[in-house]
């Protein structure tokens, strides 16, 4: 009987010990995009989930900016900021290039999608 | 139940638990900052401590360096230089001397193609503002007579200008600050690092904790998003200057922010994005600019000339131009396996 439970616990840990390697590990290939300003985040919004189109407006004293969702890519469609670097730059899948729109201090990443690149220039 | 099991198992879980609880990694710490009128990543591996000692280091270096050398902040030292009627303006420190010194030579080097006086030109096209404009033809010839980067005079410690120019250390001061950056990291116990200085900037300090080089994307000129090559890169910072990173279109035209000294107006010499890969980030930073300003002919000249950098350079219709150099540590991204890469020797 106590063999069992040693055995039992032994178990336990083994599992959970793999487990916990496996997860570490692991890559969640899940793509996220996640909106932030200055930092803060303001949504996060599983790309592959998506299933129909859609936008949301962000906007505060800086100015505003539209951004559209699609399944697997999100983009900034509209804004009034007087570069429009963030609406030129399309539409974005993996988390190699940010969209970011300066002057509003908006980012979006995606992250999660487990790249195979450290960082992009451009 | 036998003994010889259970000790089989009790040895697996130890081996396990060992493996998860007590591998000695170092940590990974990032962090994002608005500065210098960009964003910036930092990826740093190391002890925590030493982690966030840099990233304090970091954060206050960057607001000193947008506070002095901003072209907008009125109290900045650029600021004091450009309003200064022609009078000598006292230079802050050596650091802040040796980057004057070092951005002259390079439009010393590059013929001119790289001009750190073209801001009232800049100021002209509404690239400051945001309010962008096309000058007439007369102005932009008064413009670019007043472009001239021979005319600032260095003495000591101190900076003058002559009356009606304005300098603008945008086009390096991005690449100096990655090399500064590069020393507090490195000073400060930090071996492993990405220092993504908003992408036309990228400094990679050591390798991967693991060994490797670092990957870094080189985004594709006709579809910003993408990026076309990878990079490998170890102790070493890569510069990218392109047409598409700051424009504005006009009555069908497109105007971008890289301006030809010469004529004041943006430069069009059939390339699209120039990147520079070299042990120095100010070099990258201010030679990316300089090499898209002459084109590809005179640039490819410029680095046969000078073979102490490698290159890549994509022109308007889309063709990959790289120096052997790179040969090893550039690959074609996914999607852009089919294009031509010609190899320059």
């Amino acid at each position: 009987m106590k063999a069992k439970v040693i055995l039992l616990l032994l178990l336990g840990a083994v599992a959970a010990s793999a487990a916990f390697l496996l997860l570490r590990h692991g890559n969640a290939s899940a793509p996220v995009a996640r909106i932030t300003r200055d930092g803060a985040v303001l949504e996060e919004i599983a790309l592959d989930k998506v299933d129909a189109p859609y936008s949301l407006t962000f906007e505060d004293e800086s100015g505003r900016n539209v951004v559209t969702v699609e399944r697997d890519r999100i983009r900034v469609s509209e804004a009034d900021c007087p570069d429009r670097v963030c609406v030129n730059q399309g539409w974005i899948s993996d988390g190699t290039v940010p969209i970011i729109c300066l002057p509003h201090r908006l980012m979006i990443e995606i992250v999660g999608a487990g790249g195979d690149v450290d960082g992009a220039a451009g | 139940m036998s003994k010889r099991t259970l000790a089989v198992l009790l040895t697996a879980a130890l081996c396990i638990s060992a493996l998860a609880g007590c591998e000695k990694r170092p940590e990974r710490m990032e962090f994002t900052t608005f500065a210098m009128d960009t964003v910036m990543n930092f990826t740093l591996y190391g002890s925590r401590k030493d982690c966030s000692t840099v990233q304090s280091v970091l954060t206050d270096r960057l607001a000193g360096y947008e506070d002095m050398l901003s072209v907008t902040k009125e109290d900045s030292f650029v600021y004091a230089v450009n309003h200064a009627n022609g009078e000598w303006v006292e230079i802050p420190d050596d650091d802040i001397l040796a980057l004057l010194y070092s951005v002259q030579g390079l439009g010393l080097v590059t013929g001119g193609a790289l001009d750190f006086t073209a801001y009232p030109a800049v100021k002209a096209w509404g690239f400051t503002s945001g309010e962008h404009r096309v000058p007439s033809d007369e102005e932009l010839e008064e413009l670019a007579e007043k472009i001239d980067y021979t005319a600032v005079k260095l003495d000591g410690n101190t900076v003058a200008l002559p009356q009606g120019m304005e300098i603008d250390l945008g086009a390096v001061a991005k690449g100096w600050a990655g090399d500064q950056m590069w020393k507090a990291v490195k000073e400060n116990g930090v071996s492993s690092a990405l220092l993504d200085l908003g992408q036309s900037t990228i400094v990679a300090v050591g390798t991967k904790p693991e060994g490797n080089p670092w990957r870094i994307g080189v985004v594709d000129p006709a579809q910003p998003g993408n990026y076309f090559a990878v990079v490998e890169l170890a102790d070493m910072a890569m510069g990218t200057s392109g047409g598409y990173q700051r424009y504005f279109e006009q009555d069908g035209e497109i105007y971008w922010h890289i301006l030809d000294p010469d004529t004041a107006a943006p430069a069009r010499s059939g390339l699209s994005s120039v990147t520079v890969i070299a042990p120095s980030a100010f070099f990258c930073d201010g030679l990316s600019t300089a090499l898209f300003v002459m084109g590809l002919e005179e640039g490819v000249q410029f680095w046969r000339n000078d073979p102490n950098f490698e290159a890549i350079f994509v022109t308007e219709e889309g063709k990959i131009y790289r120096t052997a150099g790179l040969e090893g540590r550039f690959s074609l991204a996914e999607g852009y396996t089919d294009r031509e890469v010609v190899v320059l020797k």
